[in-house]
């Protein structure tokens, strides 16, 4: 039976994943020993809870072999829109976090529909969704009677808790993100629908065939990933005490990157939330451990975009044993 | 008259119907937008963007994709501009620049081909290294003291209508369109994106079109790149942010397919000369810049799902007619119906 | 695992030696040595799964063997890629032409060449014309029909001047006149020195146009020689492994009761894109053969039925109830499931597991939110032991059995909504034949349980040793309907080729 569990290649990669992950807090905290404090590596995590967030719910998106590029734009138009719901049309703040995540599952919604129904390439639906969605966030704002550059504060103290609390000791962000590694992992792996997911993403036809609207399963993927950014997006505001138009706005790569380093692949058809979940974590806590070891912020794409290709890059190398041989191969021909 | 017909059906005509219903309609509103020093203006603000839609349209031919482009455009506008501002020769700042178009490109097309990473992914990874790498390169600052006379080169005109840059421009987009549709390694590109099985099977080298495909892309970049250090004259690390999906939305306007295999330069320069567009025809509408990006994103995603229906429509036109043919229409020749 | 076959006869054009290639664990050649000189066209004939487009591939350099060699007028080549193939003249028409969609006729045929525009025109237009074919050079390629495709990939292959042309199944889209003139152009070609690699399965063409004929069978080379010394009969024995004639399923001798029953499945008049006025009924307890070939329209009628396509007019009835134009969730809710003609395309999810596979279409009733992971693994189970597949486990990847065992257990899925019709399409196409004796057993099991069953197969054998009554299918109509006594391999060939001669008739309703 373990040998089975051994085989299995997820697993296998996981704990590679735990792996690199014990070996990142090792070295950063030897760069910086008040890395490996308990406050501050927990702490860590308000840092990079969008990726996490979000990163758990693109799983669901790429594993039919979609792709999702639009919601970093979620998370601030979320964010501003909750501002605005609060601020501006005097909406209580709860009813208007309820607001903002039904606009993120609208906004996954409507690329969801072109993907599903009208079968345009995921990529460029969700490109013009970024463009579109970051414009409608400025927008927004105009509406407000703050301005861009010094969005909306002053939120009530519950709301403010959402992000900032602690339970037993344990940050909220922390708490939030366990359950939703919790709800995703029971809908992608124990739910009919889950499954569903998965054989859209291995064989959309076969699927069809027996009986599974595969379109409404597509489109709904977008709607979780809309829904988890507006989510990201709400924590970040509490977090930030701030909402912003602009927020979210670099969380593409990282996003993508954790998708795809979790092990879920492009192609569609493989993928977990551990996977996703860990590999999330890794790369918050390389760009964490890499600010304090003092990066400047703007560098952090470079180790971020270099894990990515290398990740998948590699993966080919591995699924591919006459790789090397057939690489050199085709550098003789050119 | 074969050839009028031929030139009717393109579809660049439906294209350039758009830009100038588009002209109009904004004319009507605010006729000075039609006036011709405003036009020009308009034109020549084009260059940058024409530059880019034609090196991504080789890459989009092949039926692959580039996101790193608005980076490789800014990479290579901070190091010219960087040699230019310490005294380098112009030469050497256009060589600097296409070193890093190449480069680039060669790398995003090795990826893509050798490593199979999807291209959306590779190119995504590195947009966002060189992202990175632009700022380690500026050390975060902005570049600035350009030579006063490569500035000027952006608004030399001639005849003092169009500039130099957008003749060239013109000109160069000709050639290239000559290029991918007269010669017989130019029709390679779409024909990878039109049937890369069937390419291969004809002989023809898809590997490498596709990383020739990605190098030309990469050198476009790095020309609009040097464009732009002339027209803006400073480069911040934030250069040419977003610029692909402008180029990308340019192509599909032009009548370029992103599922490959359709399209020319010539639409995807109209398609260009529509996106730079949209944020002066806003300001004649007197709309705050603001609503930019909610223009061009509903623009793309509507011309993204009319393309894709069409395409459908047809492929599925198409399949119908062949089962139909198949099918007798009459009974007769032997049946005991 | 390579053969040490004799040295090549340098006077063949082209001779192989030895050639092995595998697929993963799927061993698809095991062995081949075949010699063709110039002026020869040799059929290669086999049923599906027996390896010849793989073989051709090779030799055009789109796969490369894991083991043996090909020589080239004696001389040893290595074909790495299609490029290397076409400068030594080889040139492959595939079966499934693969033109550029979106140019032109012109441009597909003479891409790749460096030509001045004006000559290669001429030369195109010359060539046409040999061959007494007419279709317009400005065509856009995704307007013609498949037999259209055809004709420019094989223009294609003599603008080359290729001397060693591979058909793969050329006639399979053609009309009669189109393969007179296809024939005749291969005749030419013959005097003209070039050899030809005629890959079919109709065995009349054999006789019609080959010089020298190979069976293959499971990779291997059965029979090989000048097609005078073999007859029609030769070939098909040559076609069958040699036990499979033996195993024969208790052929049910007792008659179906027609007057007592009412059909579970009807068609009135039903017509789609591909299909036209299609009347037949399916008796609960029966096997309806549907026999025809490639094009005729089967497939589409299936599709249509099972709610993937539009329906232009007519009625099915499954049990009585009208199901014209529903979705295929409906169909299938209804009672009547389609075991998929292209398995690999439409049929198996690869790189899941094979109970996943078998459990997709059951998912839906099993349970209502969560999984139902103990139904699953019995469903499974019970399939897997009751059909014979062989698996390590029910984790096994699909990807990695046999296609048998993958069309087994695709047959298992279709099964487990209890259908009480189903549609098989080709069900035994590409799986070796201790598979197909499996699948047969489980089809007759189907008959015993009372469900009516559809049999589409373009392998007419199969179609006599199953079928209670079959209805052939040209052209997208019905032309024949045979009761039992009329089913017979000759009829059916004949029928499905338009050219069927005596009175048939329709067994009362």
């Amino acid at each position: 039976m373990n040998k089975k569990i051994w085989k299995n290649k997820l697993f296998r990669w996981e704990n590679a994943l735990i792996l690199i992950l014990i070996t990142e807090i090792i070295i950063f905290g030897l760069l910086n020993p008040k890395f490996l404090q308990a406050r501050v590596l927990l702490g860590s995590i308000n840092d990079f809870i969008s990726i996490c967030i979000i990163s758990l719910f693109v799983t669901f998106v790429m594993i039919t072999g979609g792709m999702d590029i639009q919601a970093g734009a979620i998370v601030g138009l979320t964010s501003i829109s909750l501002g605005v719901l609060w601020q501006d049309a005097g909406l209580n703040i709860w009813a208007a976090v309820f607001v903002a995540i039904l606009l993120g599952g609208i906004c996954g919604a409507i690329s969801g529909f072109f993907v599903a129904f009208a079968g345009v390439q995921a990529m460029v639906v969700t490109l013009g969704g970024q463009f579109l969605y970051s414009g409608l966030a400025l927008a927004v704002v105009n509406l407000s009677s703050s301005s861009a550059f010094e969005g909306i504060s002053g939120f009530p103290n519950s709301f403010i808790k959402l992000a900032s609390g602690k339970i037993f000791g344990i940050p909220n962000q922390v708490i939030i993100f366990i359950v939703l590694i919790a709800i995703s992992y029971i809908l992608l792996h124990k739910t009919k629908y889950g499954r569903y997911v998965f054989l859209c993403g291995i064989n959309k036809n076969a699927a069809i065939y027996s009986g599974i609207k595969t379109k409404l399963i597509i489109m709904s993927t977008y709607i979780l990933s809309g829904m988890s950014a507006s989510i990201a997006g709400i924590v970040l505001t509490s977090y930030l005490g701030s909402a912003r138009a602009d927020l979210g706005k670099e969380l593409t790569l990282p996003i993508i990157t954790a998708v795809v380093l979790g092990g879920t692949s492009n192609l569609g058809g493989k993928g977990g939330v551990f996977g996703t979940a860990l590999a999330a974590v890794v790369i918050g806590i390389m760009r964490f451990g890499l600010v304090m070891a003092g990066l400047p912020t703007q560098y952090l794409d470079i180790p971020i975009g270099l894990l990515l290709i290398v990740a998948v890059a590699a993966r080919t190398i591995s699924s591919n044993p006459g790789f090397v041989r057939k690489a050199g191969k085709l550098f003789k021909r050119a | 008259m074969k050839l009028v017909n031929r030139i009717l059906k393109a579809r660049e005509i439906s294209s350039l119907a758009f830009l100038v219903a588009m002209f109009l309609i904004v004319g009507a509103v605010n006729p000075t937008f039609l006036q011709v020093k405003n036009l020009f203006l308009t034109f020549n603000g084009s260059v940058v963007y024409i530059l880019l839609a034609v090196g991504i349209a080789f890459v989009i031919l092949c039926g692959e994709i580039d996101v790193s482009i608005g980076a490789t455009l800014g990479l290579s506008a901070a190091v010219s501009a960087t040699l230019l501002r310490d005294g380098s020769s112009w030469l050497a700042a256009i060589i600097a620049a296409i070193a890093v178009g190449v480069t680039i490109g060669l790398i995003n097309g090795i990826g893509v081909t050798v490593f199979k990473v999807p291209s959306i992914i590779m190119t995504l990874g590195v947009n966002g290294v060189v992202r990175g790498s632009i700022y380690v390169y500026t050390n975060g600052k902005w570049v600035e003291n350009v030579p006063f006379e490569f500035k000027a080169l952006s608004q030399a005109t001639f005849m003092n209508a169009l500039t130099y840059f957008l003749l060239g421009t013109i000109i160069l987009t000709v050639v290239v369109h000559f290029i991918l549709t007269k010669t017989k390694k130019g029709r390679y590109f779409a024909a990878v994106g039109d049937n890369m099985s069937g390419a291969t099977l004809i002989g023809i080298p898809v590997e490498g079109t596709k990383i020739v495909a990605y190098i030309a892309c990469g050198i476009f970049a790095a020309l609009a790149g040097l464009m732009y250090v002339s027209r803006v004259g400073f480069v911040t690390p934030t250069a040419g942010n977003g610029y692909e999906m402008k180029a990308i939305a340019a192509c599909v306007l032009g009548g370029i397919s992103l599922a490959g295999g359709v399209g020319t330069v010539i639409g995807a320069a109209i398609g260009s000369v529509i996106m730079s567009s949209i944020s002066r025809v806003l300001v004649f509408l007197q709309f705050s810049s603001d609503y930019d990006n909610t223009i061009t994103g509903i623009l793309l995603i509507l011309i993204v799902v009319a393309d894709s229906l069409i395409q459908r429509r047809l492929a599925e036109k198409a399949r119908r007619k062949r089962l139909s043919a198949r099918t007798l229409e009459e009974v007769g020749g032997g049946s005991n119906e | 695992m390579s053969t040490i076959g004799e040295p090549p006869i340098s006077n063949a054009m082209i001779s192989i030696r030895g050639i092995c290639k595998s697929f993963s664990s799927n061993s698809v050649l095991k062995g081949i040595d075949l010699d063709v000189h110039s002026g020869e066209v040799i059929a290669l004939i086999g049923g599906n799964g027996a390896g010849k487009s793989t073989l051709m591939k090779i030799i055009m350099g789109i796969y490369q063997q894991d083991a043996g060699t090909i020589y080239l007028n004696g001389e040893k080549v290595n074909m790495s890629k299609p490029s290397v193939a076409l400068a030594h003249g080889i040139y492959l028409v595939p079966q499934e032409p693969m033109l550029f969609p979106n140019m032109s006729v012109e441009e597909n045929i003479a891409i790749g060449f460096s030509d001045k525009k004006k000559e290669l025109h001429t030369r195109i237009v010359e060539i046409m014309d040999q061959l007494g074919w007419n279709i317009r050079l400005d065509r856009k390629a995704n307007t013609l029909s498949i037999a259209e495709q055809q004709l420019v990939e094989i223009v294609r292959g003599l603008l080359r001047n290729a001397n060693i042309l591979i058909l793969d199944e050329p006639t399979s889209s053609l009309t009669f006149n189109e393969i007179k003139s296809l024939f005749q152009l291969i005749e030419d070609l013959k005097k003209k020195g070039i050899c030809i690699f005629y890959i079919t399965h109709r065995l009349t063409e054999v006789f019609e146009i080959a010089t020298h004929v190979a069976i293959m069978r499971d990779g291997m080379i059965t029979l090989k020689g000048s097609v005078i010394n073999f007859t029609k009969e030769d070939l098909i024995k040559g076609l069958l492994p040699p036990e499979a004639k033996m195993k024969n399923t208790e052929k049910t001798e007792d008659n179906i009761e027609y007057s007592k029953l009412k059909p579970a499945f009807e068609t009135k008049g039903f017509s789609g894109y591909g299909f036209r006025d299609i009347n037949i009924e399916v008796y609960p307890g029966e096997i309806l053969g549907v026999a025809g070939v490639v094009g005729a329209g089967r497939t589409e009628f299936a599709t249509t039925v099972f709610g993937m396509d539009e329906v232009k007019s007519g009625q099915v009835f499954l049990g009585g109830e009208d199901i014209t134009g529903l979705s295929t969730r409906q169909v299938l809710d209804k009672g009547l499931n389609y075991v998929p003609e292209d398995r690999h395309l439409n049929g198996i999810f690869k790189i899941g597991e094979v109970g996943v596979n078998i459990s997709s279409a059951f998912l839906r009733n099993s349970s209502k939110f969560f999984l139902n992971t103990k139904a699953e693994k019995q469903l499974a189970d019970k399939y897997i032991k009751d059909f014979r597949i062989k698996v390590t486990g029910q984790d096994q990847i699909m990807g990695s059995l046999s296609g048998g065992n993958q069309q087994k257990a695709v047959i298992a899925r279709v099964l487990s909504t209890s259908p009480k019709v189903v549609i098989l399409d080709e069900p035994t196409r590409g799986i070796d034949a201790g598979a197909r004796c499996d699948v047969y057993a489980i089809i007759n099991q189907l008959k015993k349980q009372g469900v009516a069953v559809l049999l589409i197969s373009s392998d007419f054998e199969e179609i006599v040793e199953l079928s209670d009554r079959v209805v052939t299918m040209y052209q997208g109509r019905i032309n024949y309907r045979f009761n039992k006594k009329q089913i017979t391999l000759d009829n059916l060939t004949a029928a499905s080729f338009g050219v069927y001669e005596e009175d048939a008739y329709e067994i009362g309703e």
